[in-house]
């Protein structure tokens, strides 16, 4: 198919070279002399239009998919007088008779279309097919079609939208069939802070209010989705909007908050901290009463989505009543509540937002009696989903309560969770010791955490030990390299001695990890020394043999050129004689990263790569193995390369 | 004794019918219906050159192209498998029926197409070439991947001849591999038989045995009553079609057995063998060990006839549902063995059970 396609495109392209260049002469007159000037300089294929409608007309629909993703091409080509006379008006038709697939290239093409018809002052022709395809039954071209019309939007003057995009929404809106009216909730965004007429905006809020109350479900799905955004655009311009505005907003919000359709019902928790904010801005707290009593009714809805959303939201929602400490409190009792809830999905989403809420509660005592109890019981919360979850935040709380507390409460909480049989939850607390560490203090930690830690780095299932490796560069960093050398050092090394290879290869990868973290000099004098003085009956194995050359190569380019050439070389030389093949042949590729770093001084080096690392690899491209020849010689060719 | 006889129970109902098809292709007149593959016919025998194979940069490149294409699981070409299986032909026919192996290597046993398992195995036991393998047989049938396995296994072969060696198992066969799976496989990844013919001709290049520094004698299946000494081994003719009875037959077919001496063996090919069979035949040859493969041990490994023979099975999970761990053996410069067992790896779009299957669906 590639090939018949090109041949044709190469005859027509060589047929119609002339028109283009016509087209091309007539619009330098005009403007975009960049654009259409570009065009067809550019390596890229020109498709004339003939072809392009070919394309579009071919029976298979990739072909036509592909010729609809070259549009942009043609358009520049057209220059863009024929793109608004020809172009448009062809791909109106298009618009309507083909697929859902050929619809989806044009509406997302058709968003990036104004410069190529001559700038904003022609934007509004490409409303009409936009217009057809935000009407189509396929949410994935609607969704495409909406995105592309907020984009064309931005380019329109305040006129431009007045005489044809606000009708375009109104249309849209009071169309028979849902799917136009869907389409058109997310288009409100791009008018109406840009409207500055009271009257006019009012006119807008009503017809979202309309949607807001429309029969189907999608359509007030839709409404409530993109209420949000409506109500922070009106934060973000706090002295655009009238009381009336606000009128229509509530009578929104109340009808999602009561809507029969659990699916509408749990986009108010939304909507409501949209409102929230709002009034968190202008420093209005007339109806923070009455936003509470809504607040506490959605939290305690009886349809679990809805709970679940608040939960899920429950930090962000209860910040905005932080001017009333009292509302704060009011909160708690409905957030214990959901900490015990029936739903697991609930208790999941609650268990994220503990250390949050309990900060915005203030005071430790509080948090110590009434939020570590339900801290315990969600630790130890029949579902694993809810235990990672509340192990993924749980550490924040340490620095709400005292210091004594902290000791006595949390950290056996935190000890149990890190013998979890389920190893997300241990996981996720070992990435946030950090905190824990900066309450409590390093000793307290080392004494009873890393018990639990070494526990877990020794796990039978190698996945778990693989997992606790990749977290231990993470502890590093949060403990320090004093108390690291102490207790992670030992444990750190005798990962390169596990039996699983993968094992050993993420402990390598570990090795060089923690010298990014603590430096070449820590490296050469805690890792590099204990390596090359490695149990010898141990090196009988070529197994850890070829372990330890991997890890003193992974070091190499983290670690001094002094460090390199006083400890590594010597000991890669000495490998050059090993008895097993796989050994030589790993050394000489090897020399490569050692040549690569001593090349960094390459006055200094070079006498040394020629005499040892030169010569050895010379001597092994002579080997009798065949992998040690090849390997040897390719490293040979690397390194004369690096020299040269 | 860990041995589970659950396969061998069942090759021994199926595998029984094989000798019917059989005829056919012993007889090589090439008139059965999927039986137009005999060994006169094949492209790749006709093309063997009398020299092995020379790696030159050029084939380097291609076979590390295609390894790694292979490594991601996807199928090479019906050409590249053309190709490859010429070159692996050049490799293969000169290496010898008991196939000389240095220490240190890593000893597996069945893999049966499970592609995802066999990259598992080598996270385990280290890639190749900087680990070296000896897989005793069994690459294809019953698995998903066996296209992508023995594909893979093959290209790795004529990529790095000293460092993996490729036995022969009684899957490795025209017959087996029509009753099995392969045969379908290919039929259905490629639309036609040829790939299967390519790679059914080529097995018939693989070496049968392997001898691991003089001391480990490894092999597929086990002993035969007709060989007593390796180098008897040494003198069958390997290149042809697994035969159904004979020697070379015995050893890609025969299980050691609690029972002494030789019994009939009911999968229908090879014996049973006992200790004393065992312990004569490592005596006289001074060996230390015979490794083998081709039954399911659910622990992956398991001894028998007093640690004079090892049984290594390398499919976890075998057949995606008979929850069996698996293993490799390591074996060191210094002659120590370390097993390494594993599960399956997560296989995305395959079939997985929580539950076990009961023993008699196996």
């Amino acid at each position: 198919m590639g090939g018949n396609n090109k041949d044709t495109s190469n005859k027509n392209s060589d047929m119609s070279e002339p028109e283009v260049k016509s087209s091309k002469n007539a619009d330098v007159t005009e403007n975009d002399i960049s654009d259409s000037g570009n065009g067809p300089q550019e390596g890229e294929d020109l498709y004339p239009l003939a072809l392009l409608m070919d394309g579009l007309k071919h029976d298979d629909i990739g072909n036509r998919v592909e010729a609809m993703k070259k549009l942009d091409t043609i358009a520049v080509a057209l220059g863009p007088q024929r793109a608004r006379d020809e172009l448009i008006p062809f791909l109106s038709e298009v618009a309507q008779d083909d697929e859902d697939e050929i619809f989806n290239v044009l509406a997302e093409q058709l968003g990036k279309f104004v410069p190529f018809i001559g700038g904003s002052k022609f934007a509004t022709l490409l409303l009409p097919a936009l217009e057809i395809l935000a009407s189509t039954e396929e949410t994935l071209v609607r969704d495409k079609a909406v995105e592309s019309l907020n984009n064309v939007a931005q380019e329109l003057s305040e006129d431009q939208l007045f005489h044809d995009f606000i009708p375009l929404i109104e249309h849209l809106a009071t169309a028979d069939w849902f799917s136009s009216k869907v389409s058109s909730c997310g288009l409100f965004r791009a008018v109406l802070v840009r409207v500055k007429d009271d009257k006019f905006r009012k006119e807008l809020l009503a017809l979202y209010l309309q949607l807001v109350q429309d029969d189907t479900p999608m359509v007030r799905r839709a409404a409530g989705k993109n209420l949000p955004v409506l109500i922070d655009l009106l934060t973000q311009n706090p002295d655009l909007s009238t009381s009336d505005d606000w009128d229509y907003i509530s009578s929104m919000f109340q009808k999602i908050m009561t809507d029969g359709q659990d699916s509408v019902k749990f986009l108010a928790v939304d909507v409501l901290i949209s409102i929230l904010k709002f009034f968190s801005k202008k420093h209005d707290t007339t109806h923070s009463k009455d936003l509470l009593r809504s607040a506490i009714q959605l939290i305690g809805d009886e349809s679990w989505r809805v709970r679940y959303m608040a939960a899920e939201h429950f930090e962000e929602l209860a910040h905005q009543f932080i001017a009333t400490p009292r509302y704060i409190d009011e909160l708690s009792g409905p957030f214990l509540a959901l900490c015990e809830d029936n739903e697991s999905d609930v208790r999941k989403g609650v268990a994220k937002q503990l250390p949050g809420f309990a900060k915005l509660l203030g005071d430790p005592q509080v948090v110590l009696k009434k939020v570590l109890p339900v801290v315990q019981n969600l630790s130890m919360d029949e579902s694993e989903m809810v235990r990672a979850s509340l192990a993924s935040e749980i550490t924040n709380l340490a620095p709400l309560v005292p210091k004594q507390d902290a000791i006595e409460t949390l950290i056996p909480i935190l000890l149990n969770m890190l013998r979890d049989e389920y190893p997300d939850v241990r996981l996720n607390i070992i990435a946030k010791l950090k905190v824990v560490n900066e309450v409590v203090g390093i000793d307290l930690l080392s004494e009873n955490l890393l018990p639990a830690i070494t526990e877990l780095a020794k796990d039978a299932n190698w996945r778990v030990r693989m997992a606790i490796i990749d977290y231990v560069p993470l502890l590093a960093e949060q403990l320090g390299v004093e108390f690291f050398d102490k207790q992670l050092g030992d444990l750190c090394l005798s990962w390169l001695w596990d039996t699983v290879y993968s094992i050993r290869k993420a402990a390598v990868t570990n090795l060089k990890n923690l010298t990014e973290i603590f430096g070449s000099d820590w490296a050469s004098e805690k890792i590099i020394s204990r390596l090359l003085t490695s149990d010898s009956q141990l090196l009988e194995n070529f197994v850890y043999r070829i372990t330890l050359l991997h890890a003193l190569t992974e070091l190499v380019p983290v670690i001094s050129n002094d460090v390199i050439t006083q400890k590594v070389l010597p000991f890669i030389n000495h490998l050059t004689e090993d008895a097993v093949p796989n050994i030589r042949f790993n050394v000489a590729k090897s020399y490569v990263s050692v040549v690569e770093s001593l090349c960094a001084d390459k006055s200094k080096n070079k006498d040394l790569i020629q005499s040892t690392i030169v010569t050895s690899l010379e001597k092994l491209s002579h080997d009798n193995d065949v992998d040690v020849r090849y390997f040897a010689a390719e490293s040979l060719t690397k390194s004369k390369a690096l020299l040269a | 004794m860990e041995i589970d006889n659950d396969v061998a129970m069942q090759d021994a109902t199926e595998e029984p019918l094989d000798p019917t098809l059989d005829e056919d292709a012993s007889t090589r007149d090439g008139g059965g219906s999927r039986n137009e593959v005999g060994l006169e016919g094949s492209n790749t025998a006709d093309h063997r050159s009398s020299k092995p194979l020379q790696l030159d940069s050029g084939n380097i490149g291609q076979l590390d192209k295609w390894i790694e294409h292979l490594s991601s699981c996807q199928v090479l070409s019906e050409e590249d498998v053309g190709r490859l299986c010429k070159m692996a032909v050049d490799v293969l026919q000169f290496e010898e029926n008991v196939q000389p192996v240095n220490v240190p290597v890593t000893i597996c046993g069945d893999v049966h197409g499970q592609f995802h398992d066999l990259m598992e195995l080598f996270k385990i036991g280290g890639p190749c070439p900087d680990t070296n393998y000896l897989f005793m047989g069994d690459y294809v049938d019953r698995g998903y991947y066996s296209v992508e396995t023995v594909s893979y296994l093959v290209a790795m072969k004529v990529r790095y001849p000293k460092r993996i060696t490729i036995l022969r198992g009684n899957h490795e066969s025209r017959q087996i591999t029509q009753v099995y799976g392969f045969y379908d496989e290919c039929l259905r990844k490629y639309g036609s038989a040829s790939v299967w013919k390519m790679f059914t001709d080529l097995f018939d290049y693989f070496p049968i045995t392997a001898l691991v520094d003089n001391k480990v004698f490894c092999l597929h299946g086990g002993l035969s009553p007709m060989i007593e000494t390796v180098d008897q081994v040494r003198e069958l003719n390997r290149i042809q079609e697994v035969p159904h009875e004979g020697p070379m037959c015995d050893l890609l077919w025969s299980d050691p057995d609690d029972r002494g001496g030789w019994g009939i063996s009911p999968r229908g090919a090879g014996f049973t063998f006992g200790q004393d069979i065992s312990e004569q035949f490592n005596h006289t040859n001074d060996l230390s060990l015979i490794a083998r493969a081709h039954q399911l041990v659910m622990e992956g490994y398991a001894w028998s006839h007093q640690q004079s023979v090892v049984t290594i099975f390398s499919a976890p999970n075998y057949c995606y549902r008979c929850g069996n761990q698996a293993a490799i053996m390591e074996f060191d410069e210094n002659h120590n063995r370390q097993f390494l067992q594993y599960d399956p790896s997560m296989r995305p779009g395959e079939p997985t059970v929580s539950r076990k299957t009961p023993d008699y669906f196996l």
